[in-house]
């Protein structure tokens, strides 16, 4: 078992604390899955969950008393940087970033023993059912409802774009209880165990040919009123309100870093770097990242002193993902006729994966909210620009 | 290094420093007066200059060694910010920055004491002539066409040098030449025989100068620095007024931006404030990412200036960084301003144009964006 209960992380100075993370990460995580290209599965990364559930660090941010390290913000950063910076693979986690911290500040304490310490074991692997078909961007519009009978909800809908449904034993969903107030104002949000009858996950293939996300159906599932999170409609409140300061990882100039790394390979393997044209557009990329870094550093800062961020934080996540994508383009453009080949191409000796860089562009400007949908955020909260 | 390097006492004292640039500027330097003095004989204004030194601004940045004040560039920032965002004319990055810097960052003390002294004291506006191309885009701080060579009757200065600020009315000029193989650099009055200044006219109505050095007699006791000390030490002002520069265009950005944004709240079209439509909105957005880029990178230059152990490559490195943005985002700003104000914004009546017309010069002084970034490609090439 864990020694958390009895160390103080937060009292070692940052660079201990990070020799100390790096090490273990350097000696346990596998080194044929580091950096991996899409999304790993849990039978992938199962092991390695474990490993970190025995170490007792599989839930850096929760309080010590519920199993976490109880890391501050400057430490989880930290923590977060050290997993990014060896290319650490991510667990199909909402159990431990999204509902696990719900629960802590929402939760009642039944639901809290019940559900925490499953999530610490892995015994539990949860999801989130948020979007619906039609309800993407406009999500307080969502219509799979609830409807109470007796100590019971009942639920019926459907939830789509749900990241590795197949793969959890448990999703949190907000559904709406009353209709015929205010939209935001008539949802709950609910938990709700996949063995309950009458849920039915499809997986959805993607255009990289993988499935990462996919469709939930809900036909007349029964759970218990004691699923219910927070109060009856308070829904869109709790779900707003778990937008913390995680907020910044969206925006991490890590996926950028190493998309820069990848071109910056092809661009040898090619002989690019004699040529003036191709030099000058990567040294824009470069500089774009290199600022990126400039403007995450000051949201990590002031996460760091403490400070809530504000609706501010969104000109991170565009810039964040919109420069991943215009150097994953760069990627297709310098590699001409062979741009559109599935798997590797071999340059000179050296392979280079042209496509999985595209392929993971198009979600970035799409989940998290869209970059289209940051716009809107700064334009109103930021700029005082009303619609 | 980080904004916590700073500890707070100085941070008070730059937050207030900025507070009473800011008042004197609105009051003593109103829109109107940077709109009067363009296209006038000097395009700034002597009197004015006056004032900067009562202020102490013009001993600012200069050590107490040389009876100036010895503050950072962070309390230059807030004077040089002040300033801009009231598109003052007078020559302050380039005088008081660049070619002070290139003084005080070299070992001639007989040199350094008169002339730092004179800036000091408000009396003495040089400038730094160093840039031999018209049109390059490559950042080359080695002199080639100007050379100090030896003749029967002393040192000889020859050739000419572009892009002077200030064009009109500057008494002097530090001057980069090339000795033997060697960068030298020199002290050479705007009256001293053979220097003729060819003043051309600038976008935003201040001037810059083609200056031609027909054979100027040179003394020794005019040679600032010769060698591997007089590239050290011009490399490093001239890192320092990328990194001032780029102040003065973030000042400018936030007007512009703050002006658009004014704009499109209150005009209305179609029954509505423009500024309530979604495809405006997000260009509007585009505008604050390119801002907040640059102020993101700008502290981190600014922290790197004042910090007296920063390694020269990294330093120069982020100096083209930041100029390279402060640059892109200054035009992508300006432009974008007029478009979302339509016809209005470019009209000469309105505001806008001058500080349209600022980032146009600012954006083109001293190596423009893809000038700096591609100094930057051949630092890090360098560094690797």
């Amino acid at each position: 078992m864990s020694t958390n209960q009895t160390t103080d992380w937060n009292a070692l100075d940052t660079d201990t604390f990070r020799q100390t993370v790096r090490a273990f990460f350097e000696q346990n995580y596998p080194a044929e899955m580091r950096y991996p290209k899409t999304r790993l599965r849990w039978a992938e990364i199962k092991d390695w969950y474990m490993t970190l559930s025995k170490k007792g660090w599989v839930a850096p941010s929760w309080p010590q008393v519920h199993g976490g390290m109880g890391l501050s913000p400057e430490k989880l950063i930290v923590f977060i940087e050290e997993q990014e910076r060896w290319g650490v693979g991510r667990a199909p986690d909402m159990g431990i970033t999204m509902i696990g911290p719900l629960l802590i500040q929402y939760g009642s304490e039944e639901q809290q023993q019940k559900y925490l310490p499953k999530i610490i074991q892995g015994e539990n692997i949860w999801c989130q059912g948020y979007s619906e078909p039609n309800a993407g961007s406009d999500l307080a519009s969502l219509r799979t409802d609830a409807v109470e009978d007796g100590d019971d909800f009942i639920i019926n809908g459907q939830k789509t774009w749900t990241t590795l449904a197949q793969d959890a034993t448990h999703i949190f969903l907000l559904a709406r209880t009353d209709k015929t107030v205010k939209k935001q104002e008539g949802i709950s949000f609910l938990l709700a165990d996949f063995t309950t009858p009458g849920i039915t996950v499809r997986p959805i293939r993607n255009i990289a040919g993988h499935e990462e996300f996919c469709e939930v159906f809900f036909e007349n599932v029964r759970v218990p009123k004691a699923n219910l999170v927070g109060g009856l409609n308070q829904g869109w409140g709790i779900a707003k309100a778990l937008l913390g300061f995680e907020r910044i990882f969206l925006g991490s100039p890590k996926q950028s870093q190493y998309a820069l790394s990848r071109v910056e390979e092809a661009a040898h393997a090619l002989g690019l770097f004699g040529d003036q044209g191709f030099v000058d557009r990567y040294t824009q990329l470069q500089l774009d990242v290199a600022d990126l870094s400039a403007l995450y550093v000051r949201f990590v800062e002031q996460v760091k002193r403490g400070e809530k961020l504000g609706p501010d934080v969104s000109m991170l996540k565009v810039w964040a993902a919109e420069t991943f994508s215009r150097l994953a383009n760069l990627l297709v453009e310098i590699t001409g006729g062979s741009g559109a080949v599935a798997g590797d191409i071999e340059v000179n000796g050296k392979k280079i994966d042209v496509l999985t860089s595209f392929y993971n562009a198009r979600p970035a400007t799409i989940y998290g909210g869209s970059s289209e949908i940051q716009r809107n955020i700064l334009a109103a909260s930021v700029l005082q620009l009303r619609s | 290094m980080n904004s916590d390097y700073l500890d707070t006492e100085r941070q008070d004292n730059m937050r207030m420093l900025a507070e009473s640039a800011q008042t004197f500027a609105i009051k003593v330097s109103p829109l109107t007066r940077a709109r009067g003095l363009r296209g006038s004989a000097s395009g700034f204004d002597r009197g004015f200059w006056g004032k900067l030194a009562e202020q102490g601004w013009t001993g600012l940045l200069i050590s107490e060694v040389f009876s100036g004040y010895g503050q950072g560039f962070g309390e230059m920032a807030a004077v040089v910010s002040a300033l801009a965002t009231q598109v003052a004319p007078e020559p302050v990055v380039p005088a008081l920055v660049f070619a002070s810097r290139v003084i005080e960052n070299t070992g001639n003390a007989d040199l350094q004491q008169q002339l730092l002294a004179s800036i000091v004291a408000g009396e003495l506006i040089p400038g730094v002539a160093w840039q031999e191309e018209l049109a390059g885009l490559q950042v080359n701080l080695m002199a080639n066409a100007v050379v100090a060579a030896p003749t029967n009757s002393g040192i000889q200065l020859t050739g000419e040098k572009h892009h002077v600020r200030p064009g009109a009315d500057c008494d002097g000029f530090v001057v980069t030449a090339k000795q033997g193989n060697d960068l030298s650099l020199w002290w050479v009055p705007a009256n001293a025989a053979g220097v003729k200044v060819k003043s051309v006219a600038l976008a935003d109505g201040t001037s810059e100068a083609s200056v031609h050095f027909n054979g100027v007699m040179l003394d020794e006791s005019q040679r600032l620095a010769q060698g591997e000390a007089a590239m050290a030490a011009f490399t490093r002002a001239y890192d320092e007024a990328l990194v001032m520069t780029s102040v003065e265009l973030l000042a400018l950005q936030k007007v512009m931006l703050n002006m658009t944004l004014e704009y499109l709240r209150t005009r209305v079209q179609f029954g509505k404030p423009i500024g309530s439509f979604q495809a405006l909105q997000h260009r509007a957005v585009d505008l604050l990412i390119q801002q907040e880029l640059t102020s993101s990178v700008l502290s981190q230059a600014l922290v790197m200036l004042d910090d007296g152990d920063s390694n020269v490559l990294e330093r120069s490195a982020m100096a083209s960084r930041i100029k390279a943005r402060a640059s892109d985002a200054g035009l992508l700003l300006a432009r974008e301003s007029i478009q979302l104000h339509g016809a209005i914004g470019f009209t000469d009546e309105y505001d806008l144009g001058l500080y349209v017309q600022r980032a146009l010069v600012l954006s083109a002084w001293l190596g423009n964006a893809l000038a700096q970034r591609r100094r930057y490609a051949q630092i890090a090439n360098l560094s690797i």
